[in-house]
């Protein structure tokens, strides 16, 4: 069984049990002249991921494992955006806006699809959700049920927002969680290194955080 | 008319995002407030965390639990625990809690650690719950997965929520984001929750308030209490508190 150095102790997880999940690597995220960007974002901060994620990728790939990706999105008609989502902070711009890469968080618009070096190839699993959690009000559940999946990697964006979410969902539902810090981004370095602090906090309250390389080496082995 | 809640003065908005709510529509949701998170040989104590940093928020929740009642709003109240057997009890997290010396299901000074129907698995009297007021058990950290209280809330067609308890990180957390995602607009309280990690504490709750309140507001209780009115001594939309 691979392992890997990871805090707060070594992480081993079965091949046969473990899926990649990648979270919300979308263009309204990570693009300069995005939605992230517009609201003052920096999002070096989040595209120093695409390159260590796009090798972890394609070691995952080459060794046969399953792979899903998450997108955050809405419908055409916001009728899956909550009122509270929608409205609060009176945001300058909002989901359903047009912007640089289409209707802003808007299903099949350009700005919602993943960025062009990390899209999924035929056979990997996108799922579409309404939230932060992947969880909620989405497909996740059953298809890691339905394929025996124990563990997650977890790679994405952002850190405390969507990846946290995620993982604190996964842990509650038994899911061993890997967090990968080279592969998770936040629009803010505090929040970046604090939001890893917390998963592996009193013994792993949430999982595991380890850097890229330690699974691609030891999915290699 | 029922009495009416907001806008209450917050972080990074006025405290609701559609400017007040009746009181009717609002639940107070106290997240486990258990011996075993904030009491004397407890399992927050028995991993060797200083329980004054959780029992920091206990005062102010128990004035505002006053207050609310008053009101007539809905509490719910939340444990975390597992049956006896440890049926529901998933093996990591039982794991890791042995790792660290205060295994789930053990015996401890108040009882089997995390276990319903124990001692440290008790709500503590400080702001243990009254005679008609909800308590949902949760087996996770956040209190909607794997419980009643989506159903709960809405049969009584709560849209807002206030949130006190600990730890503010962790269970607190988890459940404001789970809130969230279902559309719930949450409002959580600096002084009615605490951490093991003051410094995640702090982190947590600066957290909420980026990106124009990615997860809702922070406030405090006295400012709810501030922005707490009848109508017959509060024209609408003119807050006189605040």
């Amino acid at each position: 069984m691979p392992a890997v150095d990871a805090q707060p102790g070594p992480f081993s997880f079965d091949l046969d049990s473990t899926a990649l999940v990648v979270i919300d690597m979308q263009r309204d995220f990570l693009l300069p002249g995005g939605f992230g960007e517009s609201l003052g974002n920096d999002v070096s901060q989040l595209r120093r991921t695409i390159e260590p994620l796009a090798a972890l990728m394609a070691a995952w790939r080459a060794a046969g494992l399953p792979l899903i990706h998450t997108r955050e999105g809405h419908k055409p008609d916001l009728s899956d955006c909550p009122p509270a989502k929608l409205n609060r902070g009176a945001p300058s711009m909002r989901i359903g806006d047009p912007g640089t890469f289409g209707r802003i968080l808007i299903q099949g618009e350009y700005g919602h699809d993943i960025v062009d070096e990390l899209q999924p190839i035929e056979g990997e699993t996108v799922i579409d959700k309404p939230g932060k959690g992947a969880f909620y009000a989405t497909e996740l559940s059953d298809i890691l049920e339905k394929d025996g999946i124990k563990s997650l990697v977890v790679t994405g964006v952002t850190t405390e927002v969507c990846v946290h979410t995620t993982v604190r969902e996964a842990n509650d539902r038994g899911y061993e969680c890997l967090v990968l810090a080279d592969c998770v981004g936040s629009y803010f370095p505090e929040f970046q290194q604090v939001g890893l602090k917390m998963i592996a906090a009193q013994g792993g309250i949430f999982g595991w955080v380890a850097e890229s390389p330690s699974v691609i080496a030891a999915i290699q082995e | 008319m029922t009495a009416m809640i907001g806008p209450v003065t917050a972080n990074p908005y006025r405290w609701p995002y559609d400017g007040s709510v009746p009181v009717s529509k609002t639940a107070l949701i106290c997240i486990d407030w258990q011996v075993d998170f904030c009491g004397k040989g407890g399992y927050v104590d028995s991993m060797g965390y200083d329980i004054e940093l959780t029992r920091a928020g206990l005062p102010a929740t128990a004035k505002l639990l006053d207050h609310v009642r008053g009101l007539g709003m809905l509490v719910i109240h939340t444990r975390e625990g597992h049956d006896p057997d440890l049926s529901d009890l998933p093996p990591n997290k039982r794991w890791r809690s042995a790792q660290i010396g205060a295994e789930i299901g053990a015996d401890g000074p108040c009882g089997r650690i995390l276990v319903r129907g124990e001692p440290g698995w008790e709500i503590v009297p400080e702001v243990a719950p009254v005679a008609g007021e909800v308590i949902v058990d949760k087996p996770g950290k956040g209190a909607f997965y794997a419980t009643n209280l989506d159903l709960v809330l809405r049969t009584h067609g709560i849209t807002h929520i206030i949130l006190t308890g600990i730890t503010t990180d962790v269970c607190v957390h988890t459940t404001m984001r789970e809130a969230n995602d279902r559309g719930y607009e949450c409002l959580i309280l600096s002084d009615c929750t605490g951490a093991t990690d003051p410094s995640n504490h702090t982190a947590a709750l600066h957290m909420v308030t980026m990106q124009g309140g990615v997860f809702g507001c922070v406030s405090t209780s006295d400012d709810v209490i501030a922005a707490t009115s009848e109508p017959s001594n509060r024209p609408a939309h003119h807050p006189q508190a605040d």
